[in-house]
């Protein structure tokens, strides 16, 4: 017996499991008994178990090079280091998917582990949706994509992982990536759940909200580091070229956007149920689509890694879940009635909605410019390409749009903002805007369209910045130091302020994405050793190349001196590898070295023997700012994120949570005519007000 | 009071437009040749690789592609007449955009038709929203929550009032406390 053997055995258990959940959590549900729900849940654990059985026995097989598993055979070989054998699990097609039913399971392990916490009358359901995807995913690995599938012969060794991916990218990007696409999966089964249980009052959505926060920040993460990889591998000198599966990753993520603000609309004014519906099954279902993109090669595109004839099985379960999904949300409408009272667009709601509309017309645009290429094969029979022009055109305003009522919403207050209090918000962060823009030229930025994007940017910059300066000085004169008060500010109302961080972070990412769109500047030279060739005020002596040999693979280095101004700031060494297995796709060695914030990014295009090569240079201002802005991205979805403390507490970290909005309602209450002078307590203090 | 501070809007805008139609004036994008180059290289796509265009691909027919632009610009032909002259040679396929005419301009209309259609339904959805409000809320009459915010402004610093909005804010914040809140509405 092999240890792929046990793989298959756990891939049949964990389909056994799955449907005995599926059966009892529909029983359950029917006939009301606790008991069966307890099942249906333990049977949830039961499928994860066996799931990461299989899932370790393939590691295993990897690890222990059984060449005898086809799949092995073809994305690893004996010269790999051990963590891209590890990592080469998810590298193919078969693999790939069996991360994603794993990582389902784990997800829904969690769920079942923390379902008291979720409305008790939608927990069957939920299983029983989790469990329906899994099985998909599960019927799919045990017949037409398994990645236990044995050869007849063992090979002495095997093909190994694409070099492209032999990255350190490779160990992070994609399980990000793939866990972001099925983490949508869990607000997607509350609210079918929600649809079929009938219970469409805001409760699902409360419970829905850490989750969403948490499948948004897996796939930012995701996006940022796929956008990373490729700037560091590719050697074009960009990080993102509106590839077909790049906009794929980005519909779930713009959906979810759009969700988690328009969520808010509900919690605080019951508006937008089905809209809100929609939204969570459009996330889910963009990412099955997501996944169907990448497999089917439906669509050309440069990470086409995994052809196969499993795209029509991905578009079948992609059409079920669309007509289920329609079909429910349809039967449940007349159950939605609207509560809503709207009072005015001039209102936080109003820049909710005005958020929401952007971002369904950067789907939709995004959406048509991929899908362009067959509908015009359809329609012409000539195949257009919509490339990265369009794209950038079409959806750069909208960004920007966007940018801007993130900006505005936070000045808004709820219900409705008369003109004074909007104007006395507005006025500081529309100076900088102002003070951005009249300084941009005088520092040289003369392209209008970069100005008023960086204008845009300073004046949703100074929003924040300046919604936390007051936050902080209204506690500063409570006699909290500075630094405290932003830290207890943030540390109590996380959702807010984790928002605002959020947006501070795309802030600093859209800098870069204008300052690299505008004023990258590139350069191309053929040298012999001794010449030099220079752009923008830097200068690169080239001295040659060499060669070095490695285990299983054989390196070509350019040398080049970088001078800034006449002054000598290092020595870069811009190369190409080649794979033994690999040999006609050889590798870049990209060296980019920043400077401040701009990037110098040199590319070896071509050589010749040890004394000529074709290099090029990019000049890429403000690109740090992009993961810098990622990563604050990220530090804002997980203090949003972050769990608040519950009962079981100490209660010196729960109460004070309470206590300032306890004396506002009560304050509110009390003396609601006069302009109330609610002093925000330190915590102690509050505490004590609290109690008393 | 009022006056001065329009004046200062005024001008503010006034300067702002006047930097950026000076910026768009002066500096007519495109200028060198280089540029120009790069520019149509740019709408089209390195016909060997992979999602690259001519004018990023470091291919050899790229590099040669690059040169008969610069030649053809050289010899005085516009941007679109080159397009135009690689479209014929290698086929529509090798334009990376969607051109503005024929079936092409479907790329481009589709998406602008149907955000201004999405505005046009915010636009009925709000207004059939406000129409559903007045048994409540009446907006024509002067609104009374305007009211109580501009008398609480005039009446108290900037500070307050923030602080008070911030704290009805907070409070509202977060619907996980809100049934708690509720129960200590009770205990009381």
């Amino acid at each position: 017996m092999h240890v792929s053997d046990i793989g298959v055995l756990s891939l049949v258990l964990a389909l056994a499991f799955a449907f005995y959940t599926i059966i009892t959590g529909i029983l359950g549900a029917r006939r009301r008994s606790p008991r069966l729900v307890e099942s249906a849940r333990r049977g949830v654990l039961a499928v994860a178990f066996f799931l990461i059985t299989a899932s370790l026995s393939l590691i295993v097989s990897f690890l222990i090079h059984d060449f005898g598993v086809a799949y092995v055979a073809h994305e690893s070989n004996l010269a790999m280091p051990w963590y891209y054998t590890a990592a080469a699990f998810y590298g193919g097609q078969e693999g790939s998917l069996l991360y994603w039913g794993l990582m389902l399971s784990v997800f829904s392990a969690i769920f079942a582990l923390t379902a008291k916490r979720a409305p008790a009358a939608l927990v069957p359901y939920i299983l029983v949706t989790l469990m329906c995807i899994e099985t998909f995913f599960i019927l799919m690995l045990l017949t037409v994509s398994s990645p236990f599938v044995r050869l007849p012969v063992a090979p002495a060794d095997g093909i190994g992982l694409n070099p492209l991916l032999e990255d350190p990218g490779m160990l992070i990007h994609p399980p990000m990536l793939l866990m972001g696409y099925m983490s949508f999966s869990i607000p997607y089964a509350f609210a079918v759940a929600a649809m079929l249980s009938g219970k469409l009052n805001s409760d699902w959505l409360r419970s829905i909200r850490r989750w969403t926060l948490a499948s948004w920040s897996i796939q930012t993460t995701g996006l940022v580091l796929g956008a990373w990889w490729a700037y560091h591998v590719l050697g074009w000198g960009g990080y993102w070229s509106w590839d077909p599966v790049e906009n794929a990753a980005l519909f779930p993520w713009l959906a979810a956007t759009a969700f988690l603000h328009s969520t808010m609309v509900q919690e605080r004014r019951g508006m937008l149920k089905v809209w809100n519906l929609f939204l969570i099954i459009a996330a889910f279902a963009l990412s099955i689509f997501g996944t169907f993109e990448v497999r089917s090669g439906l669509i050309s595109s440069v990470h086409s890694f995994a052809y196969s004839d499993i795209g029509g099985f991905f578009l079948a379960f992609l059409a079920i879940i669309v007509v289920f999904s329609t079909g429910l949300f349809i039967y449940r409408l007349p159950k939605m009635r609207p509560e809503q009272e709207f009072d005015s667009p001039v209102s936080r709601e109003g820049a909710f909605l005005l958020n929401n509309l952007l971002l369904l017309g950067i789907i939709f645009a995004t959406l048509w410019g991929t899908l362009f290429p067959l509908i015009s094969q359809a329609f012409t029979h000539q195949t257009e390409t919509v490339g990265p022009p369009f794209y950038n055109s079409v959806d750069g305003p909208l960004f920007l749009a966007l940018i801007l009522a993130m900006g505005l919403g936070p000045l808004l207050a709820w219900r409705r903002t008369s003109m004074r209090v909007l104007w006395r918000n507005l006025s500081v962060p529309a100076l900088a805007a102002a003070a951005c823009a009249i300084i941009l030229p005088l520092f040289g930025v003369f392209n209008v369209w970069a100005n008023v994007g960086f204008s845009v940017c300073a004046f949703t910059a100074g929003a924040v910045i300046y919604e936390l300066w007051r936050g902080v000085r209204v506690r500063h004169k409570h006699g909290e130091a500075y630094h405290i008060a932003l830290f207890t500010l943030i540390g109590r109302y996380r959702q807010r302020y984790g928002g605002y961080i959020v947006h501070l972070g795309l802030v600093a990412l859209a800098l870069g994405v204008i300052g690299s769109f505008f004023f990258q500047t590139q350069q191309d030279a053929v040298l012999k050793p001794g010449q030099t060739m220079s752009i923008v005020g830097y200068q690169f002596k080239y001295f040659g190349n060499y060669e070095e040999t490695g285990s299983g693979t054989d390196t070509v280095k350019a040398i080049l001196q970088v001078w800034s101004n006449g002054q000598y700031e290092g020595t870069v060494f811009p190369g190409r590898v080649f794979y033994q297995n690999f040999a006609n796709q050889p590798v870049s060695l990209i060296s980019i070295t920043t400077y401040g914030l701009t990037d110098v990014y040199v590319y070896l295009a071509d050589w010749t023997g040890a004394s000529q090569a074709t290099i090029r240079v990019f000049i890429n201002p403000l690109v740090p700012l992009i993961w810098l802005g990622g990563l604050i991205m990220l530090i804002g979805g997980i203090i949003c994120w972050w769990p608040e403390k519950r009962k079981r507490g100490t209660g010196a970290i729960n109460r004070p949570l309470r206590a300032p909005q306890n004396t506002a309602t009560r304050e509110k209450r009390e003396q609601a005519p006069a302009a109330p002078r609610v002093p925000i307590l330190p915590a102690q203090q509050g505490d004590q007000e609290a109690i008393v | 009071m009022k006056k001065r501070s329009l004046l200062i809007v005024i001008a503010v805008i006034a300067i702002v437009a006047a930097v950026w139609s000076f910026a768009m004036w002066h500096n007519p994008p495109r200028e060198t040749l280089d540029q120009r180059v790069q520019d149509v290289a740019s709408q089209l796509i390195c016909p060997v690789c992979q999602g690259e265009s001519v004018a990023s691909s470091p291919a050899t027919i790229a590099q040669q592609m690059r040169a008969v632009i610069r030649q053809q610009l050289q010899a005085g032909q516009s941007e679109a007449q080159v397009i135009q002259y690689f479209k014929a040679r290698y086929g529509p396929q090798i334009v990376w955009t969607p051109q503005w005419q024929g079936f092409d301009l479907m790329a481009w209309l589709v998406p602008i038709a149907l955000l201004l259609v999405g505005v046009v339904i915010l636009f009925y959805v709000l207004r059939s929203w406000r129409a559903a409000v007045p048994t409540r809320d009446p907006p024509a009459a002067p609104a009374p929550g305007d009211d109580a915010d501009a008398g609480a402004i005039n009446r108290a610093p900037t500070d307050d009032v923030y602080r008070e909005q911030l704290e009805r804010e907070l409070a509202a914040e977060d619907p996980i406390f809100a049934p708690r809140r509720t129960t200590g509405m009770e205990a009381r």
